[in-house]
């Protein structure tokens, strides 16, 4: 098996085009396999007969929960295929373990040692396999006293480092909109898949990957480790005013704007600004002159005249300003005008897809780079339970349809 | 079959990047491909805005950064503003196979190293484009920081509790995710040019990097409009997302455990490892959707337990019934975690000048190809001779013609 892709003449249609992945993962690895699955691997989400409990997470088409309206679903599993059978039967067992032989990728989220006792641990695939790219992700890893603890997302920040520093002084840690935890780990699992498979077109071996979800957290702060490990002190929450006044976000008259005073020039021009509206108080005086003063035994004052100000101006206002004059000054925008923003659109990062059978058309967000060798349009909407059972079981394993049947339910 | 591949245990022994990036998402991209053994040429200057990490970085916590951010890479110092500077700069074009930046869009096109410009001296080259609204559409000129993107993106609005100022998540999430991406799509691309001998430009926008994690909100606009959730929920999840779900404050100075409870079965497990409180028997508590709909009582009353043990305490107590619950860990915590510990996260190893420096390591275990984290951030140009005169085969004359010139400082 394996290395179809790598011996093909042909130019592929997109990065990974011949790459075969068994995508097991649950909220954990879904955005792995999405990745994969958006560059053009053929990823084969194995579901249990009657479907994925992933179908069931909202938010949903029209609000109604049912079949095929788990947006949930249809965003994190655009591109891949699907088959249903249930892996805790012996049958099922087998089955999955001959579409992961016949595959150059696996990636799971189960708890450590799960997989080894339904016969399909790494070990046990590698010995026939030895190609194969195996990854798992979990928690906190598969070794080290807390390799059976239990995650969420939101427990996956804290033990990570990155809610301790999210919110206000005066607020609990805040945990990051949507399920940031899981991504970062599905992220930094995606680079070790391609690393592995970099290292399998060289060597022709595979390997197995052990992802800490806590550990892609704790690598993902900025600030965290360095802070400590460099000045013996913790980072503490400062909302969104990171690094004093000067790379900051200010309430304003329609909303909120970021306002980075990076440079003197950034500084100076906000300061004239706010001293030709009259509002400036002092700031022109040369006490304020360094751009660093902005983090400084003045913050608070400076603070205090900043937000006065930014009150009397829009977001546009700022941003236009700020944008001419070469600063990175822009607009918090909100959820409903994401819609809207041009430059999203003026790439081609968000595509109108109409649906195939009556529903509605919908908006669908891209990729997160753009591979200038490739054009990287949609292929295929998330599937329904078991819609590819017939081409992947009888394709792919040669099994007959009445035994399709009976492996999928 | 590589058999430097092979004996080495490092994916990428053998690629040399070229590297011009300079803040945050740019060195954390290339950190990736160093620690798998790519040899990273930081290119830097002294002339060059002094930023956090960069040469001058003199604050601790910058330190941290620079050796967080670079261990590992190789430093020369070349002047981008003479002919000699530039020239050497293409010489290293011809001998690499990735060049990395994440300037504005004017800086690589005044020194002509744009990509169309050295694919004549290089076919197979791959070059990384970082930039924060990437490098086509209407927006291509605006300048952004780390924090301007997740305002930018809905991030800032959406994190944070509804009866707040958003605070945005900490830091500079937004480069964190750049540099994944980036050096996910490098992989690809390498893995692509492995099949095709192809290279090709990587145009990657961080700002839509950024938007790839705004999960189903895309599509939940897009379907659902004004009725989506669109707003700020504080720790809670805004579709189905059970409670106890938020950080609870425990004994001592800003401690908080992290617990998130789903199912039935893990409230019956919660409220037995609780003790069986009289509150739990309450009838707003009595369903999962009674425990969501009266979340800010039910919160009241776990925090009644949580505040009387530490939050080491209640993580223990709570894991041990099988509940997703962790320490809300500070700078300090993760330093001493036991698990981070057995895992080895941290490493020590020693600087230019033998000093021992904190580097964290890559959040993922690879069986064979583990990668390695031998030593700090270079000095500032330490591999001068390296890279001249072995890498380049400059003379003696050469050099000193070029350092008469500035082609160095």
């Amino acid at each position: 098996m394996t290395a179809r892709s790598e011996q093909s003449d042909m130019r592929p249609a997109l990065p990974l085009s011949g790459y075969r992945v068994v995508d097991l993962a649950g909220p954990m690895g879904v955005y792995c396999g999405k990745l994969m699955a958006d560059m053009g691997a053929d990823v084969i989400k194995v579901e249990p007969p009657g479907g994925d409990p992933m179908r069931e997470i909202g938010p949903f088409i029209d609000g109604q929960s049912g079949p095929g309206r788990s947006l949930y679903w249809l965003h994190f599993n655009t591109n891949k295929r699907s088959v249903t059978l249930d892996m805790r039967t012996p049958a099922g067992a087998a089955t999955l373990r001959k579409l992961a032989l016949a595959s150059d990728v696996v990636l799971e989220t189960r708890p450590p040692g799960h997989m080894d006792s339904l016969g399909l641990g790494y070990e046990s695939l590698a010995a026939e396999s030895p190609e194969l790219v195996y990854a798992s992700i979990t928690p906190f890893g598969q070794t080290g006293p807390y390799r059976d603890f239990k995650a969420s997302d939101l427990v996956g920040l804290a033990m990570g480092g990155y809610m301790y520093v999210t919110g206000w002084p005066d607020t609990p840690p805040t945990r990051l909109w949507g399920s940031q935890a899981y991504h970062t780990a599905s992220n930094r699992a995606y680079v070790a898949i391609l690393l592995s498979l970099y290292h399998r077109m060289a060597t022709g071996e595979g390997q197995y990957i052990d992802v800490s979800m806590q550990e892609a957290v704790a690598a993902t702060t900025e600030h965290v480790n360095t802070t400590f490990n460099y000045t013996g002190e913790s980072a503490v929450r400062c909302g969104f005013r990171h690094g004093g006044q000067f790379v900051a976000t200010w309430k304003c008259k329609d909303g909120y704007a970021s306002i980075t005073t990076n440079t003197r020039k950034a500084w100076d021009d906000l300061r004239a600004w706010m001293d030709r509206d009259g509002m400036a108080g002092d700031l022109m005086d040369e006490t304020y002159n360094d751009h660093f003063v902005l983090r400084g035994e003045h913050s608070a004052h400076i603070e205090e005249l900043i937000q006065a100000w930014a009150l009397r101006h829009t977001r546009q206002e700022i941003t236009d300003f700020g944008q001419s004059n070469h600063h990175p000054w822009g607009p918090a925008t909100t959820a409903d005008e994401i819609l809207e923003n041009e430059q999203l659109w003026g790439r081609g990062y968000l595509t109108t897809v109409e649906s195939a059978d009556g529903g509605p058309s919908m908006v669908y967000p891209g990729d997160p780079y753009r591979l200038t060798e490739f054009s990287q349009p949609m292929q295929r909407t998330a599937p329904v339970p078991g819609e590819h059972n017939a081409e992947v079981l009888g394709s792919i394993l040669g099994l007959a349809p009445d035994e399709i049947g009976r492996i999928s339910g | 079959m590589n058999d430097d591949a092979k004996q080495t245990g490092l994916a990428l022994k053998g690629i040399r990047v070229l590297d011009f990036t300079w803040i945050h998402a740019g060195p954390s991209a290339t950190r990736i491909l160093s620690d798998q053994g790519a040899e990273v040429i930081k290119v830097e200057s002294n002339n060059a805005l002094s930023v956090v990490g960069g040469p001058a970085s003199a604050t601790a916590r910058g330190l941290g950064q620079r050796h967080n951010w670079n261990a590992g890479k190789l430093s020369i110092s070349l002047n981008m503003k003479t002919p000699q500077g530039i020239d050497i700069a293409k010489r290293l074009v011809a001998v690499s196979d990735v060049v990395a930046e994440n300037f504005s869009g004017r800086v690589m096109p005044s020194w002509g190293l744009d990509y169309h410009s050295i694919r004549p001296i290089n076919p197979g080259i791959i070059m990384l484009s970082m930039s924060g609204l990437g490098r086509t559409g209407p927006w291509k000129d605006r300048v952004s920081y780390g924090q301007t993107l997740q305002a930018w993106s809905g991030f800032t609005e959406l994190t944070g509790f509804p009866d707040t100022d958003p605070s945005g998540p900490a830091s500079a999430y937004s480069d964190a995710v750049g540099g994944m991406a980036g050096a996910q799509a490098v992989l690809l691309a390498l893995i692509h040019r492995s099949r095709t001998g192809r290279g090709q430009w990587l145009d990657v926008s961080q700002f839509e990097s950024l938007s790839s994690l705004l999960e189903t909100l895309v599509l939940d606009m897009s379907v659902n409009r004004s009725a989506a959730v669109s707003t700020r929920t504080g720790n809670r999840l805004p579709h189905g997302g059970g409670a106890p779900h938020g950080a609870y404050r425990c004994q001592g100075d800003d401690r908080w455990v992290a617990i998130s409870v789903f199912t039935d079965e893990e409230w019956r497990a919660f409220v037995g490892a609780l003790g069986d409180p009289q509150w739990a028997d309450d009838p707003r508590f009595a369903s999962g959707d009674a425990r969501e709909r009266n979340a800010d009582a039910l919160d009241a009353c776990v925090e009644t337990w949580t505040v009387e043990r530490t939050a080491e305490e209640a993580m223990t107590l709570l894991q041990a019934a099988g509940i997703a619950a962790g320490v809300v860990q500070s700078g300090a915590d993760l330093s001493r975690d036991p698990q981070l510990k057995e895992r080895a996260f941290f490493r020590r190893v020693p600087d230019h000048q033998g000093e021992v420096r904190i580097i964290e390591s890559a959040p993922y275990k690879l069986s064979r190809t583990p990668g390695t984290v031998t030593r700090g951030a270079p000095a500032f140009a330490a591999d001068m001779t390296y890279v001249l005169r072995e890498l380049l085969g400059m003379s003696d004359d050469e050099v000193e013609d070029c350092a008469i010139a500035g082609a160095f400082d």
